[in-house]
């Protein structure tokens, strides 16, 4: 059941690495995120060395979101003009990510600061979703139908470069989605995520994109900016793992498969309050971690800092 | 275990034929230290998990010497690295001090007759690098006392296993022929590996021997090694492209009947 990894240089069980794939893909095809947040602290925590984790953790999520992301394109669920407008923020922000990672990774503070932009960004994400969701729940129980669209969105209508979004049906400026893009790119290449948890929130608390095309649109752009974070990582770091990903893979693509279709069972308030429970639930793990007295204060890392 | 004994029994007969002695003793005197090890390369598969090799060997009958001792010592490829300390800073844990050390080994098993402390002083155990306090890094930048990082650094490669000691381990077979266990775990690096054996007496080094030990990956894990370090842009783009096939044809595969 052993398997050995060329360049994590370890051996793990495959059956194992299969089944995390296969859990951490099932939850990324109910939501319509990557899962990248859930994978790599997994993986850490079977033994694999972090940079190899992160870097290696993207091709899992590039897979999980195209299996995703065909499934949704077929029910014509995609807004490309969306996804395209995003990812011109998000190739910047890679870059700047990569930057940024070699920065800090100078520094030592780089788990403390990632840690840390964790815990506010969950944090606050999770509460006001929660507490939509919640809000949207109890109307639909007693009858009152809420109209998102009427909701005012304020500043974001007073932005210029207003920009026609035909599938998602608004009409609004491009600085939004840019600078969302940005953001989860430059994050994509410091935590090995692909940002679908910060882009499903984004778009629909901020863009006000209906939730029908979210998925879809967020998983395309997922896709893209993943595939250049790998590739950036392969050529800078030498950490990913091919044999790895592939077995993240072929457990990921299938538990994709099969959280598309336990999505589709459930409705749009209950998928938003789960997601919300499970972001405000990994904010606490690591807001814990960072006050909690480490079990040892040292810690060890190969190579020159 | 026969190819062990077989090269056993050839080593006694080179020994009893050529009465020169092989090892490189310092002392004055002549001791006769004759090692080897069951395999010079260690080959990393698709299921390695890890694998013994055994150290054996012979030395001299010397009748009326008070204690023999011997001791092996297997010491990986060094390299450098960084121990950082966390402080706890306004309630939270955050990275503060750092040591950053060159020359510590990335492996090290140490097996002896004896607890090493009772077979030699300090001084003569640090002068060959035996034992784990014997470890002795190149500190580089670090402005406060290196010792407790330099301890962490030993306690971490401990709790994973690369670093281990094992007094007692050594068994005689008869009063000239000895044999040792050494497990290499599944999570060594790659490169050159030594395989020291001293042996000692009265607290003194008299002879030692040094044989080099490779471990390397051998089929297609070391062309996937190669070819991430010697081309990673394809190797990159390879990754996204069975990631992208592999999530396509499950979409395939999964398609439900419109």
């Amino acid at each position: 059941m052993e398997i050995y990894l060329p360049v994590a240089e370890m051996s793990v069980n495959w059956l194992l690495v299969v089944a995390l794939g296969t859990l951490v893909g099932f939850l990324s095809g109910m939501f319509g995120v990557g899962g990248g947040f859930l994978m790599t602290p997994l993986l850490v925590f079977t033994g694999i060395p972090s940079t190899v984790a992160v870097a290696t953790t993207l091709s899992h999520v590039t897979a999980s979101s195209m299996s995703g992301a065909l499934a949704q394109w077929r029910k014509r669920a995609i807004d490309f003009t969306m996804a395209g407008v995003m990812l011109a923020g998000g190739v910047v922000g890679t870059l700047f990510g990569v930057w940024l990672f070699a920065l800090m990774r100078r520094q030592g503070q780089m788990d403390l600061i990632v840690s840390l932009s964790y815990v506010v960004m969950l944090g606050s994400i999770g509460i006001i979703m929660l507490r939509e969701s919640l809000t949207t729940l109890q109307a639909a129980r007693s009858g009152v139908s809420v109209s998102r669209r009427l909701v005012n969105r304020g500043w974001i209508q007073a932005l210029p470069f207003k920009m026609r979004f035909r599938q998602s049906r608004l009409y609004i400026s491009v600085i939004p989605p840019i600078a969302i893009g940005f953001a989860v790119g430059a994050l994509s290449a410091i935590m090995g995520i692909g940002g679908g948890f910060i882009i499903v929130p984004a778009m629909i608390y901020i863009l006000r994109m209906p939730t029908n095309v979210v998925m879809g649109t967020s998983l395309t752009q997922i896709i893209a900016v993943t595939a250049i974070t790998t590739v950036l990582q392969a050529t800078s770091n030498y950490a990913v793992d091919i044999v790895l990903a592939g077995l993240l893979v072929a457990g990921g693509v299938v538990g994709a498969q099969l959280g598309v279709r336990a999505g589709a069972r459930l409705r749009g308030e209950q998928l938003r309050l789960l997601l919300a429970l499970r972001v405000l639930a990994v904010g606490a793990g690591l807001a814990w971690q960072l006050v909690a007295h480490p079990a040892d204060v040292y810690s060890l890392s190969e190579g020159a800092p | 275990m026969k190819r062990t004994l077989l090269a056993l029994l050839l080593l006694l007969t080179a020994f009893v034929l050529l009465p020169s002695p092989i090892g490189a003793g310092g002392a004055a005197r002549a001791e006769d230290l004759v090692s080897g090890i069951s395999q010079d390369i260690i080959q990393i598969t698709s299921n390695y998990t890890g694998t013994n090799i055994v150290v054996f060997g012979a030395v001299e009958r010397e009748p009326n010497t008070q204690s023999r001792d011997i001791v092996v010592v297997v010491r990986g490829p060094d390299e450098p690295m960084t121990v950082r300390r966390r402080d706890r800073i306004a309630g939270v844990w955050v990275n503060h001090d750092a040591a950053r050390f060159e020359g510590l080994p990335a492996y090290y098993y140490l097996a002896s007759t004896q607890p090493i402390a009772r077979i030699a002083p300090r001084e003569a155990l640090d002068r060959y690098g035996i034992g784990l306090q014997s470890l002795r890094p190149t500190v580089i930048g670090s402005h406060h006392d290196p010792e407790p990082f330099r301890q962490a650094a030993i306690r971490y490669h401990q709790r994973v296993g690369l670093y281990a000691a094992s007094p007692g381990s050594i068994d005689f077979l008869s009063e000239t022929l000895f044999r040792t266990r050494v497990p290499v775990p599944a999570g060594v690096m790659r490169g050159q590996y030594n395989v020291e054996v001293y042996l000692f007496r009265d607290g003194q080094v008299v002879s030692a021997q040094s044989t080099p030990l490779f471990v390397d990956a051998t089929g297609l894990e070391r062309r996937l090694y190669n070819m991430a370090h010697d081309a990673p842009l394809s190797y990159g783009l390879a990754c996204v492209f069975m990631a992208m096939l592999l999530g396509w044809i499950s979409s395939v595969l999964f398609r439900r009947p419109a």
